[in-house]
């Protein structure tokens, strides 16, 4: 069964085309990895798919449910958790506040109506243990590290128990234990059967973590397979280098 | 009723109207909605309560929950009028709503009593009733702060997008609180017309959007104790400060500023950072524990440079 099925999908800002006819078909249980240079409208693709910017043209279906026509609030409770490329905690509530946030989706914990936020604290504080930061449930986001904040975010989407994961750029401004922690952490979501989608500049991530990747170029794809064979395509090579030391890079 | 309570009764009422007029404001403003409709609705709520108690006899709590049904109503009809609008655009529509009621009110001939309103409100409301009322609301008020309501009216508020993202409806949000805001201005104004037993179209002009606006900004726009703390100020200083004259509005002017620039989220957020600054210095004090010398934020071993020959740690002894 397809997780997510993306078919001919552009996002068009006046006369820029962010995104234009990006077709992909997200399989569970595997991780996909969205790369290209600053631009090339991974991020919008994301966006497009948790239903915060309208389709200009295709059709965007996940689990029956089209984006297109539903509003991001429907998209996040049919199951898709996300993100975002900048850090975006609530800064006024406590880091557990902040994951308690995705526990609250309306769906969840439907069986568990008396012991309810028992049930809620102990997933938002399993989703933290997962990421490293049950020690600091009860600090604020600007006590925490910016690599800190940005996996209380993972936490959050995390404690939305989503059936597919957007990931911007999970792992930027982190140092390298940290990127090795997230990395730990999202093969053992896929393990657990959790499909991702991941946007990401770190070549080392993307092919350390994705099982397929899609790179972009000025809104279109311009490869996609395994992640070795995509990072030594010429097109993908040009399209982070330039003409020039892309043929270098080559050999050429 | 104890003694001090009732030599004062008038201005406890008092206090209680104020506590509801700026939880008309705030319950919007929690979630970003910047909207005055709830001072509209205390006039709705004034002259609906009034019209009833001397056009049809009505009791008390009937004529009061007349008037916040149809502030409710009208509340219903403005959100779906101004749902696109936000920040200064909707506080400004808003207001307008407060304006046209009161040209309104003031041509409404013998129903409305005209420019003059309407006096001998007689309906039996006491301390004791009108207390109960405002404990129920302010009960509901501090529910809605707390748990899965309290998060997502934080999220709408600080960032829709991300609220949306996490599948809050940001619309219905809203939609809700701005109605809630309506309903609660309109009791705010029952009482008061039965209170002081009149109502006319000069009761809810632009003095009492600085007066709500003043309550909520100096006390705490966040959390129900914050009105409640602008209220009681903004109740009693008037009585406190009458040797001053015409100076209490300097006062006033003085008060608001000083806690606008240095306690911008009011006596109660000043309170609350006093709070857990105590708490911070309180578990510094603690003597260390297993795992001492981990870095202060619990961050992991940080490696600041990890270049070839070059390396610093922070957390981590040297």
């Amino acid at each position: 069964m397809t997780v997510l099925e993306l078919d001919d999908v552009a996002v068009h800002f006046g006369g820029v085309r962010a995104v234009d006819g990006v077709s992909l078909r997200v399989e569970p249980g595997r991780i996909y990895g969205l790369l290209g240079p600053n631009g090339s409208g991974k991020s919008t693709l994301l966006a497009a798919v948790s239903g915060l910017v309208p389709l200009t043209r295709g059709s965007i279906t996940y689990a029956g449910l089209s984006a297109r026509r539903h509003s991001p609030a429907e998209v996040a409770r049919s199951g898709v958790a996300r993100t975002f490329q900048t850090v975006r905690l609530l800064a006024d509530l406590t880091v557990l506040e902040n994951v308690l946030l995705g526990t609250d989706r309306p769906g969840r914990f439907r069986a568990a109506r008396r012991g309810r936020a028992r049930a809620q604290r102990a997933a938002a504080m399993d989703a933290l243990t997962r990421v490293g930061l049950d020690g600091s449930a009860d600090r604020r986001p600007a006590e925490l590290s910016y690599g800190m904040q940005r996996r209380v975010e993972i936490a959050r989407a995390i404690a939305m128990s989503p059936h597919l994961l957007l990931l911007d750029e999970p792992v930027a401004g982190m140092n390298r234990e940290e990127r090795a922690e997230v990395r730990d952490v999202l093969c053992t979501l896929r393990g657990e059967g959790l499909t991702q989608l991941l946007v990401e500049h770190d070549v080392q991530m993307i092919t350390d973590t994705c099982d397929e990747v899609v790179a972009m170029n000025s809104g279109t794809v311009i490869a996609r397979g395994d992640p070795d064979d995509v990072v030594r395509e010429p097109a993908v090579r040009e399209a982070y280098l330039g003409k020039r030391w892309g043929r270098r890079a080559d050999g050429g | 009723m104890s003694g001090v309570l009732g030599a004062n009764s008038v201005l406890v009422q008092a206090m209680l109207v104020n506590l509801l007029l700026a939880l008309s404001l705030q319950i919007p403003l929690r979630s970003g909605v910047f909207s005055f409709a709830g001072l509209g609705s205390y006039g709705l709520g004034a002259y609906t309560a009034a019209i009833v108690v001397l056009r049809f006899d009505h009791p008390a709590l009937l004529a009061l929950a007349e008037g916040v049904l149809l502030s409710g109503l009208v509340g219903v009809l403005l959100a779906r009028l101004l749902r696109r609008l936000n920040g200064l655009y909707l506080g400004m529509a808003s207001i307008a709503y407060g304006g046209i009621l009161a040209v309104v009110v003031a041509n409404g001939g013998a129903l409305t009593g005209g420019a003059e309103g309407l006096y001998g409100v007689v309906a039996d409301l006491g301390l004791t009733e009108i207390t109960v009322i405002v404990l129920l609301v302010v009960v509901a008020v501090a529910l809605s702060e707390r748990g899965r309501t309290g998060r997502a009216v934080a999220a709408v508020r600080e960032d829709p997008e991300l609220a949306a993202a996490m599948g809050v409806d940001v619309a219905r949000v809203r939609f809700v609180v701005l109605v809630a805001g309506c309903m609660v201005g309109g009791l705010a104004g029952g009482i008061n017309a039965i209170m002081l037993t009149n109502v006319a179209p000069t009761d809810f002009g632009f003095h009492l959007a600085v007066l709500g606006l003043t309550m909520i900004i100096v006390g705490g726009a966040r959390t129900w104790l914050g009105a409640l703390v602008g209220a009681a100020i903004f109740t009693w200083l008037p009585i406190a400060l009458q040797a001053l004259g015409d100076w209490r509005t300097v006062v006033y002017g003085c008060l608001v500023a000083a806690v606008a620039v240095w306690a911008p989220h009011g006596l109660i957020g000043l309170a609350g950072q006093a709070v857990r600054a105590v708490r911070r210095s309180a578990s510094r004090r603690k003597p260390p524990g297993p795992g001492a010398g981990r870095a202060p934020t619990g961050a992991a071993e940080v490696d600041l440079l990890a270049g070839e020959g070059v390396g610093a740690s922070v957390g981590r002894p040297m």
